[in-house]
């Protein structure tokens, strides 16, 4: 079994349902995120669009979280999941620098390293992740990338050459693709940080939590 | 007013999450400038051994004493930079070898334990229950510590490289690279510990060590500078942070002038005047100089957005 996800992003209408679900379900401390859906602009005014993009940890088949952890405190499970263990965890960072998708961070109440586990606890009791079940137009799928019957696969079937992931460059190989997706949407050099840009807040960058402040 | 300032195929990020600031800062610069000198002071102290060992009588145990100073701070700020310090034996219980960061901690604790019986036996002399003749064994044993101290000063490298989402430390530049801070710094040190007791032709030898170290480090540096932003996309955008008003410019040239050019002209200046200040001062700038190289270099790639 390998599970994987793919976002339709034809359909996220970018309401951050899922942001939501996932930080509810796994208690994901204030200021850190294990999944967050990014907008990006792009245009000319009146010509201008927004974009909305998932972005979760990719759970990559060559994962360099997995390799650099000291511990093995992140380490791969039979379905394919890369997993952690947060009592393992030493909270060296490595995974923090290894990750080429920033998909990790430093969880401020336990000083360990944490990320999306694709619910893996969830999924130990035959439940969709949180943020599946959350989403109302059904843009996360979900399921084993080694069935041909299942959703993910026939998604993927389907959509044939419209399929992407992030960064391939990177020799990954991650288990989370996209359709509908352009560079701005999966390259975040694409797009453009600018102070005062940001909708509802003016936060750039964050503190680190714990004893590195 | 993203419609005045930007053409259609521009694009802004309108909400996101902060950014993450710096998890790897000055005590990871603390760790990697303390453990070239304490390596560097070793690889000296073999040339020294190989080349003229009459020289070494009053170095040995200074030297090892300051090794195994420099090599405790490095293993202090490597713990301290933790998120969870007491958890740190996880390494030696349930280590995972395809990381660096292991691999480099089981070095590193053999290396500083063989350097703690050298300094034993140079401090307890004839008292030395492990040995009747302490020097000799020292020397014997300099050979494998030397050996060690290849690949203690290299895991860091590999380290980096296993930080795939940093595309500018490169694995065969970071390697060099740190080599170059362990020549560099190792030959400040053992010009300031040696003072009077080194001959002039021993001092021109480790002088010509520091300024060769710094033209090639200076070398790779400005290769990364200037050619660097020619292939990759993120390598671009990292270096943009030491180019023109980038946030790291001056920084960085401080850096490169303080560890390396003024170093470079002033073993030049001693070639000609044999002045002993002068090869001091230069010793002494390579040492402060390298840390802020090292930090620069460090901090610039964690910038960057990753996602
Ligand atoms: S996306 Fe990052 S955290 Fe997730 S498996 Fe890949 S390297 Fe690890
Ligand atoms: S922070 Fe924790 S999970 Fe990440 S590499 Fe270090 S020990 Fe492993």
């Amino acid at each position: 079994m390998q599970l994987g996800f793919l976002v339709d992003l034809h359909l996220c209408m970018g309401c951050k349902g899922c942001e939501i679900a996932c930080k509810v379900e796994n208690e994901v401390p204030l200021s850190t995120w294990r999944l967050r859906v990014k907008y990006v602009d792009v245009g000319t005014f009146p010509e201008t669009k927004r974009t909305f993009t998932p972005l979760r940890c990719n759970h990559c088949e060559n994962a360099p979280c997995e390799r650099i952890c000291p511990v093995s405190a992140l380490h791969y499970i039979d379905n394919g999941i890369v997993n952690i263990d947060k009592e393992r965890c030493i909270g060296c960072a490595g995974c923090v620098m290894a990750c080429p998708y920033g998909a990790i961070y430093i969880d401020p109440e336990t000083q360990t390293a944490d990320k999306c586990t694709y619910c893996a606890h969830r999924i130990a009791s035959s439940m969709m992740p949180a943020c599946v079940v959350a989403c109302p137009v059904g843009a996360n799928i979900f399921g084993d990338l080694e069935d041909p019957k299942s959703n993910i696969s026939i998604y993927i079937q389907e959509a044939r050459g419209d399929v992407q992931v992030r960064k391939p460059e990177k020799g990954t190989n991650p288990h989370h693709f996209y359709t509908g997706a352009g560079n701005v949407h999966l390259n975040p050099l694409a797009s453009q940080r600018i102070e005062g840009y940001n909708l509802f807040n003016k936060i750039t960058h964050l503190p680190l939590g714990g004893h590195h402040e | 007013m993203i419609h005045e300032t930007f053409a259609a195929t521009n694009a802004v990020v309108t909400l996101d999450v902060a950014l993450p600031d710096i998890f790897w800062g000055w005590y990871v610069t603390m760790n990697m400038w303390a453990k070239s000198i304490g390596t560097g002071l070793i690889f000296m102290l073999f040339l020294l051994h190989r080349k003229n060992s009459s020289e070494m009588s009053g170095l040995r145990t200074p030297a090892i004493i300051v090794s195994f100073v420099m090599m405790n701070i490095f293993l202090l700020f490597t713990l301290a930079d933790l998120h969870q310090p007491f958890r740190m034996w996880h390494i030696f219980f349930y280590p995972h070898w395809t990381s660096a960061i292991t691999v480099g901690a089981w070095m590193a604790t053999i290396f500083v334990g063989l350097e703690f019986v050298m300094m034993a036996m140079m401090i307890r002399k004839d008292k030395c229950l492990l040995t009747k003749n302490a020097t000799a064994s020292f020397d014997k044993l300099l050979f494998w510590v030397t050996l060690l101290a290849i690949p203690v000063t290299l895991y860091t490298a590999g380290i980096m490289a296993e930080a795939t989402a940093r595309e500018l430390w490169q694995m065969p530049t970071e390697s060099v690279q740190m080599l170059l801070a362990a020549t560099l710094s190792g030959s400040a040190a053992i010009i300031l510990l040696g003072g009077s007791k080194l001959s002039a032709e021993t001092k021109n030898f480790f002088a010509s060590i520091l300024g060769l170290s710094a033209l090639l480090a200076f070398i790779l540096y400005m290769s990364e500078y200037i050619f660097g932003s020619m292939k990759a996309e993120e390598v671009t955008a990292t270096l943009a942070y030491i180019k023109g008003d980038g946030e790291y410019a001056t920084m960085f040239w401080i850096g490169q002038w303080v560890a390396y050019i003024l170093p470079m002209i002033l073993v030049a200046l001693y070639r000609v005047s044999k002045s002993n200040s002068i090869l001091t001062l230069a010793a002494i700038l390579a040492i402060a100089g390298l840390w802020v190289v090292k930090h620069v270099w460090l901090v610039i790639p964690q910038l960057l957005p990753m996602s």
